[in-house]
């Protein structure tokens, strides 16, 4: 081995060994820091939800989305820089709804953007496409149904209403008095008529009694008065959304299901 | 909260896709059974309305409040004045309502007092804060021809309404009668059952040593009250039977050492041989509608099961097996009769047709079977456990054996009219009432001035 092959291997050595320490100093630094994903903070809240999740669902057309009259077909400026995803889009305009109203709360996720094509090069409307409504593609983020939100009873607001009122008439049912073999297995619904104040606002009607057979069938008149029993002795109601006094699906009107523990 | 979620989107999307036709129906997601929904759940109605679901209650007596019964106005009666009779009457409901073990009544000592015009205006505040979820209240009144009249009101004080009243017109002679209807009224108002407080039980008093015993025919209210004897201990009685229509009373004496059934008649106090002659006659039982009586007789070192018509007749035999057939009892509806027989080797329940047909054994647990008595409702049959001698029920088929009784020394139960209900004999030696409540297990000694044995629930007392 002469000189210059002496230094050489020392330049390649001296190199081999520089690249192994970076790329272990290159893996050391990003063991240092793992993703940790930020803490979420979580509250239970046992308040009645008085507004809505949703905003009510409209049956009337969106804000006209294109022109009333289509022009030439012509090249696109390029675009230039990608559009942010379009807002949260709902199709019940597209898609009509066979039921009477109240319209449920949607469901529908927002749609995917398209795969962005924006600043690849000019976009040219293909031929026959003006002659499409173009909602079946998406609406103009700026269009938008002109009816305002309006108070729905949504699944959410229905469970927090029960759950509000389990909670008031539980102890009143609680201290109804079993009253012979079987009778808890005769479920007694009645129907109520509340007045905005929580008060009753007619007597309760009892609707069909299910569960009675021969054992228990001399029980149901008795259940009948412990259903009663259970929801007067803890009425008025108090602390019921007032925006979802007068709503379909709201607590103006509604049936309470009583049963004795088995 | 979820389960209605997924339940009320899968409505709307059954709806749309029903809508929008078969295709597009089978792209949609398969529907699914929704969960049930769970307590306090909201569910979608058929009127698509809100429904709660409250689940609540505990097995405890009823708190009921029972306060003075008021007069109109206070006059003399041949029981009393009027407003000691309404403080009487709401004391002997509060007593029977308390007997049953299904109410705790509250009063009439230590409730506000009632005015006559508040009877039928409850003041709810005053005795809601007593913790009583009912209320009774009533009056006596006096009448113009010598009769009062007891009036009766149950009230819920939750719901702030009247359930039920009734106005009972008596002699006054007849107030506690008054008062036990009463409290039928209330118990059957507020249970769903029918009352037995207006009513008798004929059994056996018993006094004396036990080898000098004397056993009389006694009869007397349900609570004790109105006790009289039916015959002076001269002879031994045994096993009496109250009559369905409660005109007679059939029981066995040992007249002369030899045991043999006889007819009472209750207006008229005397007393007739079931069968003439000197057959040994025993363990007799009406037939539901009065007019026949099933006993024992042993003929020929047999004994079995014979009918024979109330008024007198020719006895016809039931049964013909070897060895002893004995206690029957009919079924409500007259058509099938269980027994207890011997027969097997041990001293099991059978059952029969009324005619004698078709004897099987129900009975199969171990130790002996005794005294089988069908429930008036015709859904149990009660029987004495001679193993520890213990009363118990079971199914008419067998099924569903279940000890109420625990100590021993329990025997010869006999059903109250509603069936919910069980009086029997406590203690073999010097036997005392007792009486069972047959949802609940609980028991209550009946009062009696002597010892007791072998009671005969009665019927309802006629109006």
């Amino acid at each position: 081995m002469d000189r210059t092959e002496a230094t050489g291997l020392g330049v390649s050595l001296v190199g081999h060994v520089a690249l192994l320490a970076a790329l272990s100093l290159a893996l050391v630094t990003a063991a240092n820091h793992p993703v940790t994903p930020p803490a979420m903070e979580v509250s239970f809240v046992d308040e009645v939800g008085a507004v809505s999740a949703s905003p009510a669902p409209s049956v009337q057309p969106a804000v006209q989305a294109r022109a009333p009259e289509l022009g030439p077909v012509e090249d696109a400026a390029p675009a230039p820089a990608p559009q942010a995803p379009a807002p949260a889009q709902r199709d019940l305009v597209a898609a009509p709804s066979p039921l009477p109203a109240p319209a449920p709360p949607s469901r529908v996720q927002p749609r995917p953007a398209p795969p962005a094509t924006a600043g690849t090069g000019p976009t040219t409307r293909r031929p026959g496409l003006g002659d499409l409504d173009p909602r079946a593609f998406g609406r103009d983020p700026a269009a938008h149904a002109e009816t305002p939100p309006a108070a729905v009873m949504s699944a959410q607001a229905a469970a927090n209403i029960a759950q509000a009122i389990t909670r008031q008439v539980q102890p009143c049912a609680d201290r109804q008095v079993y009253p012979g073999p079987g009778a808890e297995r005769i479920v007694t619904p009645i129907i109520l008529r509340l007045n905005r104040d929580g008060s009753l606002a007619a007597r309760p009607r009892i609707g069909t009694q299910r569960g009675l057979d021969d054992e228990n069938r001399r029980y149901a008149d008795r259940v009948a008065d412990l259903a009663i029993a259970t929801f007067t002795g803890c009425a008025p109601l108090r602390g019921l959304p007032q925006e979802l006094y007068n709503v379909p699906r709201g607590w103006s009107n509604f049936t309470m299901n009583y049963r004795l523990p088995g | 909260m979820r389960g209605f979620e997924v339940r009320h989107y899968l409505i709307a999307a059954a709806a749309w896709a029903l809508a929008a036709g078969p295709a597009l129906a089978q792209a949609q997601p398969a529907p699914v059974q929704a969960p049930p929904s769970a307590q306090g759940q909201p569910q979608s109605g058929d009127d698509d309305q809100l429904v709660v679901d409250v689940t609540g209650g505990r097995r405890a007596a009823l708190p009921i409040a029972v306060p003075y019964m008021p007069t109109p106005q206070p006059a003399d009666t041949a029981a009393g004045n009027t407003g000691a009779l309404g403080r009487q009457v709401a004391e002997i409901v509060a007593a029977d309502l308390r007997n049953s073990e299904l109410f705790t009544p509250i009063g009439p000592s230590g409730l506000p007092g009632v005015s006559f015009p508040q009877v039928t205006a409850p003041d709810y505040g005053a005795f809601a804060s007593t913790g009583a979820q009912n209320l009774v209240q009533g009056f006596v009144q006096a009448n113009a021809n010598g009769s009062i009249t007891v009036g009766c009101y149950v009230y819920d004080v939750a719901s702030q309404a009247e359930l039920t009243r009734q106005g009972y017109v008596v002699q006054p002679r007849d107030w506690r009668r008054a008062a036990h209807r009463c409290a039928d009224t209330i118990f059957s108002r507020l249970t769903g059952e029918g009352g037995y407080f207006d009513t008798r039980v004929v059994y056996v008093s018993e006094t004396g040593p036990a080898r000098h015993r004397i056993k009389r025919l006694a009869i007397m209210d349900y609570d004790g009250a109105n006790h009289r004897f039916l015959t002076n201990g001269q002879w031994t009685v045994l096993t009496p039977r109250f009559a369905p229509n409660q005109q007679t009373i059939t029981f066995m004496t040992y007249e002369n050492e030899r045991p043999r059934v006889m007819v009472y008649e209750l207006d008229s106090g005397r007393a007739r041989p079931l069968v003439p002659g000197n057959y040994m006659t025993f363990a007799p039982r009406y037939s539901p509608d009065s007019r026949y009586i099933i006993f024992s007789m042993a003929m020929n070192g047999n004994t079995d099961i014979y009918r024979i018509p109330t008024g007198g007749g020719t006895p016809q035999r039931l049964t013909n097996s070897p060895g002893i057939d004995t206690g029957g009892s009919y079924s409500p509806d007259g058509s099938r009769i269980v027994f207890e027989s011997d027969r097997g080797g041990t001293q099991q329940i059978y059952m029969m047709n009324a005619d004698g047909s078709n004897q099987r054994r129900i009975s199969f647990g171990g130790g002996g079977y005794a005294t089988p008595v069908w429930s008036p409702r015709g859904d149990l049959i009660a029987f004495t456990k001679t193993g520890g001698f213990r009363i118990g029920v079971m199914a008419p088929d067998g099924s569903g054996e279940r000890i109420l009784t625990g100590g021993g020394g329990a025997e010869g139960p006999s059903w109250a009219p509603n069936g919910r209900a069980i009086m029997f004999t406590r203690g073999l030696s010097a036997g005392q009432l007792w009486y069972v409540d047959v949802a609940s297990g609980a028991t209550r000694r009946v009062p009696t001035p002597l010892d007791g044995s072998d009671p005969a629930w009665s019927p309802l007392r006629p109006n």
